[in-house]
């Protein structure tokens, strides 16, 4: 905590803070969009009932407002990660499905795809102004290079999971912009929380 | 430069034959190469290469690193650059390669001067590649969802190499493609601009010899947008008239960034924008109402945006929208001003009412009508009249007296407060003071002090003074706290005339009036200046005053400037009030040029030139003197006559001598026997025309007598005898001045006689002289036998024709007679033709006729008097005997007979014969 009491720590928090919930409503309103566009370019029905995306923690969560800061930012680190690795697979099967018959989306896909890295980015550099470390990436490392490869899904079921993929993150987006809201109060619920 | 490279060929060729013998079965071999090959230099730097020779051409060829010569594009490299460093190898250097050129040739020169190329490179020179600098980038959006970002920098120098820039950008976790700049290369334009995160930018440059890069700039895309303006811009009227509600999209997301609104807006055909307060329009939004607009008037809107906190760029102006606001009543009433005319009736006025229209932003809306309402405050029981008018004047025939006029404007939504204006009897109160005027650019302000009293309004007037047109009025009215005002629409170098009145509540103050120029020039033309009059040392010039239009300004004065032809140039200043002035002192006989010049506060102009000349004499000094002279003339002149007058009768004598009337001569009654009838009564007859040929004139000059030898005087001697002897004497007619002296003169009167007696018994006598002074005279005198008076012919001649008449035949006759010389008519002596026969002069008989006047003016014959003049009969002839010239001319052949003869003894003249003694 010492960085984080330093004034230029503090406003670098601030600044991460304010550009975090400014990017997470910005994803939000893109991937609002992407959705709407994705559910008209697959065919599929936007009522559609999705099962929860796995490897991806859910957006709800009891409890939230007593999460304490660094609690929150893991979490968000982990969401995010997942995102930008399932995103990165939509993308990949995107291509194959469409080609460059459909740039459009695969343009909204890559967008939002670097706004989800850029928003880890930032959960990134908020966790080193906690001055925690920063979780490795082994499980993803795992999941991609590991021995049990991920099922082969059905185009249906790879449309679905995108969908899927799609509103939870629309979900994180919203959620990540109360965490952050909830970081950049200098209240001292941060400390109490970081305390024990 | 194809022979220079021909050669080279040959070269090549040449040194192929002598150094790959076996060429014609493999690849072309070369004697040598050079290090390094084609190098890329920095322009200034120092540079070495080598050229080594292969080991099989020394064999071949004798050829040696001690032969190798270099040369740049042709030319050839001092050998003081050169270095052998072994057998094969030769070096060149060069400190500077901006002296370097391409190609650079290893030549050999083989068998003495056989120059031949061995290898040659080609030299890059350039520079290394600046740091880019200034780098800035810009993210425009481009459409809803689109933004890019050009960033822009400064190159550097010019590097004379091919040098790439590239412009780089990431994250810090994700490296993005370069940007790579096409067709120039200080800009470069990147899509899909993410925000939210820092991006570091910046420039890398590179070349062959060396790569630099610019300063990051790290910055969060979103701080760098410049938004599209907001679109679909709408302007709707409200329910109130100063409002207008502007509506908007905007391009940008909330979630991309929130907007901040800049508007502004203007009255159509005005140029100036006004702006709505930043802090009402700094938060998102998408319409805003606009207040405090102008009931009825039309207003152009346009709106920018930009991020909410400030840090971006505002977005471009969105297209103007117009919105008209909705009419209100209007606000004031008119201004209302009247024109009294009482020329024709005292008692009744003809008032023009005359009103201003009202602006637009006093109207509100259009102007239906205004209604006048006229009320007598003089009489409480006459009735209000009203007038609806459509116009901005209204005439009423008033009897005189005391009115209070009202006036309101009214459109569609209301009318206007009412306008009063008072009407009073006169205008007693009270005027303004001290009115002055004072230019204000364009602007003529006029300025007054007010009076004591309250002053509701002001009214002032104003027209252009003209000399050509009637002043047309135009007024203003300015409210009572004022002090001044500008006029407006006043033209430079016109004469204004400024009137401000007063308005009380119960009355109109007296107007006051001043004239202003907005700006003054000098006069258009100058003065034309003449004289009125002109002296002798003065003169008296007039002009007329320039008119107001020539004026251009105040005449501030007028300056007389005059001058002789070689004079200095005396100048005058004169009051412009006056057009007349006298020039004095001035030099007399002298001419003078003058010219008048008026001048302005802003100069002056000088008018023609006019000349005049003095006068020689002053007034009065030619009467001085001609008077006098005049005086002095006359009475010259009398004193001249009274003496005339005194010695009239001396003059009398000397200019008009007594002339002896003959008529009264005793001698008409001297001959008894004169016949009662001759035939002598024309002389025509008597000596037919052409018949007297041979006249000869005897001048006697009496006062040559005394020179007269005695010898020529003694035949007069004789005579005197003789007539004492005889009964008569020779006849004393024309015994005239020359015989002034009775002592010479030879009469016969010695007997004592009375002169009446002698003349009865004068005989005539013929004296014929043969010769004449020195000659020798044969003296005959012949005694006349005739009685005949000798004067009857001519007695007989006044009978018939008047003495005057027949005085001035005789002349006539004489003068024919005397032809040869005239002069003898004026002599004193007439001479008398007598018959003379000239003896000795054998050819001619002369007859000379001697006839002697009493008229002669011959001073001898002053003073005779007429009884005097028979007494010097005698005398005439011996004075004029004297001085004869005797030149007879009578032809003696042929002499007359006796029987022919006329029986007269008047003297003959016969051109044969004549007179003959008997």
């Amino acid at each position: 905590m010492a960085a984080a009491d330093s004034p230029s720590a503090a406003l670098r928090r601030r600044d991460l803070c304010s550009r975090g919930i400014r990017l997470a409503g910005k994803m939000r309103a893109d991937v609002v969009d992407l959705l709407d566009a994705y559910v008209e370019q697959q065919g599929l029905d936007a009522s559609a009932s999705v099962a929860a995306v796995e490897g991806v923690p859910l957006a709800a969560v009891e409890r939230w407002d007593e999460q304490t800061g660094t609690q929150r930012l893991l979490e968000n680190l982990a969401a995010y990660r997942a995102f930008r690795a399932l995103l990165a697979q939509m993308l990949e099967e995107q291509r194959e499905q469409l080609g460059e018959a459909e740039a459009g989306l695969g343009r909204a896909l890559a967008a939002v795809l670097l706004q989800v890295s850029a928003f880890a980015y930032h959960l990134e550099e908020l966790l080193r102004l906690e001055s925690r470390g920063i979780p490795g990436e082994e499980e993803e490392e795992e999941e991609e290079d590991g021995p049990p490869p991920p099922p082969r899904l059905s185009l249906f079921e790879q449309k679905l999971r995108g969908l899927g993929v799609l509103r939870e993150l629309a979900q994180w987006a919203v959620r990540s912009v109360r965490d952050l809201r909830q970081l950049a109060k200098p209240s001292p619920a941060t400390g109490a929380a970081e305390s024990p | 430069m194809f022979s220079r490279w021909n050669w080279v060929a040959c070269g090549f060729y040449l040194v192929l034959n002598i150094c790959s013998p076996d060429a014609s079965g493999g690849l072309v071999q070369s004697c040598g190469h050079i290090i390094p090959e084609s190098p890329v230099l920095a322009l200034g730097s120092n540079f070495t290469a080598l050229c080594i020779l292969n080991e099989s051409c020394l064999d071949f060829g004798n050829i040696y690193a001690s032969q190798i010569i270099w040369k740049i594009k042709n030319r050839l490299v001092p050998k003081e650059q050169y270095r052998e460093i072994n057998r094969t190898v030769s070096s060149v250097t060069f400190n500077d390669t901006s002296s370097l050129a391409t190609p650079l040739t290893c030549n050999i020169l083989a068998d003495g001067q056989i120059e031949q190329n061995i290898y040659g490179i080609t030299v890059t020179v350039g520079l290394a590649p600046e740091k880019p600098k200034n780098l800035s980038c810009i993210v425009h959006q481009v459409s809803r969802f689109t933004y890019v970002m050009t960033c822009t920098w400064n190159p550097g120098r010019h590097t004379f190499l091919d040098t790439q820039f590239r412009l780089r950008y990431s994250w810090p976790e994700e490296i993005f493609p370069d940007c790579i700049p096409k067709d120039v290369n200080n800009s470069c334009t990147i899509a899909d601009i993410q925000f939210f995160v820092n991006t570091e930018i910046w420039v890398e440059a590179t070349n062959a010899l060396g790569k630099a890069e610019s300063d990051p700039l790290v910055v969060d895309p979103i701080d760098i947008v410049k938004p599209l303006s907001p679109q679909n811009v709408s302007v709707s009227s409200g329910v109130l008239p100063t409002v207008l509600k502007l509506c908007w999209e905007n391009w940008i997301s909330d979630a991309v960034m929130t907007l901040k609104f800049n508007i502004r807006y203007r009255i159509v055909g005005d140029t100036n924008w006004m702006e709505v307060p930043s802090e009402d329009t700094a938060s998102p939004r998408t319409s805003f109402s606009v207040q405090g607009l102008r009931p009825y008037t039309e207003y152009v809107f346009s709106i920018r945006c930009m991020k909410e906190d400030g840090v971006g760029y505002w977005s471009d102006w969105s297209e103007e929208k117009t919105g008209i606001t909705t009419e209100d009543q209007p606000s004031k009433g008119p201004p209302l001003w009247r024109i009294i005319d009482t020329s024709h009736s005292p008692a009744y006025w003809t008032v023009h009412l005359i009103w201003k229209a009202l602006k637009p932003f006093e109207a509100n809306g259009v102007i239906l009508q205004y209604e006048v309402t006229v009320r007598d405050k003089s009489s409480l029981s006459s009735p209000v009249k009203k007038y609806n008018v459509t116009s901005t004047n209204h005439t009423l025939q008033l009897r005189e007296g005391t009115y209070e006029v009202t006036l309101i404007a009214r459109n569609s939504v209301g009318a206007s407060p009412p306008s009063v204006l008072l009407i009073p009897a006169s205008n007693s109160k009270a005027p303004v003071k001290n009115l002055r005027t004072l230019p204000k650019h364009d602007k003529l302000w006029v300025g007054w002090t007010a009076p004591n009293s309250y002053v509701l309004k002001y009214v002032i007037e104003w027209c252009l003074v003209s000399s050509t047109s009637d002043c047309i009025i135009e007024w203003q009215i300015a409210l009572g706290d004022v002090q001044g005002i500008d006029l407006k629409g006043i033209k430079p170098f016109k004469c204004y005339l400024i009137t401000v009145y007063p308005l009380y509540a119960d009355g109109q103050g007296s107007g006051q009036s001043v004239k202003a120029y907005l700006k003054q020039d000098r006069p258009s033309k100058g003065p034309t200046v003449q004289t009125k009059k002109v002296g002798k040392a003065e003169a008296v010039l007039t002009w007329n005053h320039l008119t107001v239009e020539e004026q251009n300004g105040f005449i501030r004065n007028y300056t007389i400037l005059y001058k002789t032809i070689d004079g200095n140039e005396t100048v005058v200043t004169v009051d412009p009030s006056k057009t007349e002035y006298t020039l004095s002192s001035l030099t007399s006989d002298t001419l003078y040029t003058v010219r008048m010049m008026a001048s302005t506060d802003n100069g002056s102009r000088t008018g023609p030139d006019f000349t005049f000349t003095t006068q020689k004499f002053g007034k009065g000094e030619i009467e001085a003197i001609v008077v006098p002279v005049c005086l002095a003339f006359l009475l010259i002149v009398l004193l001249g006559v009274l003496f005339c007058f005194n010695k009239r009768d001396l003059i009398k004598k000397h200019i008009w001598p007594i002339v002896p009337d003959p008529s009264k001569s005793n001698i008409a009654q001297w001959s008894p026997q004169v016949p009662a009838k001759h035939n002598f009564n024309s002389k025509d007859q008597m000596y037919p025309e052409g018949s007297f040929t041979d006249v000869s004139v005897v001048e006697i000059e009496a006062d040559d007598k005394k020179s007269f030898s005695e010898q020529d005087l003694k035949p007069f001697d004789l005579l005197k005898k003789e007539k004492s002897t005889s009964e008569g004497h020779s006849s004393g007619i024309g015994g005239s001045s020359c015989m002034s002296s009775p002592r010479q003169s030879v009469s016969d009167s010695d007997e004592g006689e009375t002169t009446q007696n002698t003349s009865s018994t004068v005989q005539y006598s013929t004296v014929v002289l043969n010769g004449y002074r020195d000659q020798t005279p044969v003296q005959v005198f012949s005694r006349s036998e005739s009685t005949q008076p000798l004067l009857d012919s001519e007695e007989r001649s006044e009978d018939h024709a008047g003495g005057a008449d027949s005085t001035a035949q005789r002349q006539q006759y004489f003068r024919q007679n005397g032809g040869q010389d005239e002069t003898n008519t004026d002599r004193p002596c007439f001479e008398r033709t007598k018959q003379i026969t000239h003896a000795n002069e054998g050819d001619f008989v002369g007859f000379v006729q001697l006839q002697i006047s009493g008229q002669s003016s011959q001073p001898l014959g002053l003073g005779m008097e007429k009884n005097t003049q028979e007494a010097a009969v005698s005398n005439v002839l011996q004075t004029c005997t004297e001085g004869q010239t005797v030149r007879p001319e009578t032809v003696e052949e042929n002499p007359l007979s006796v029987d022919e003869m006329p029986k007269s003894y008047l003297p003959q003249t016969v051109r044969q014969g004549g007179y003959m003694p008997q």
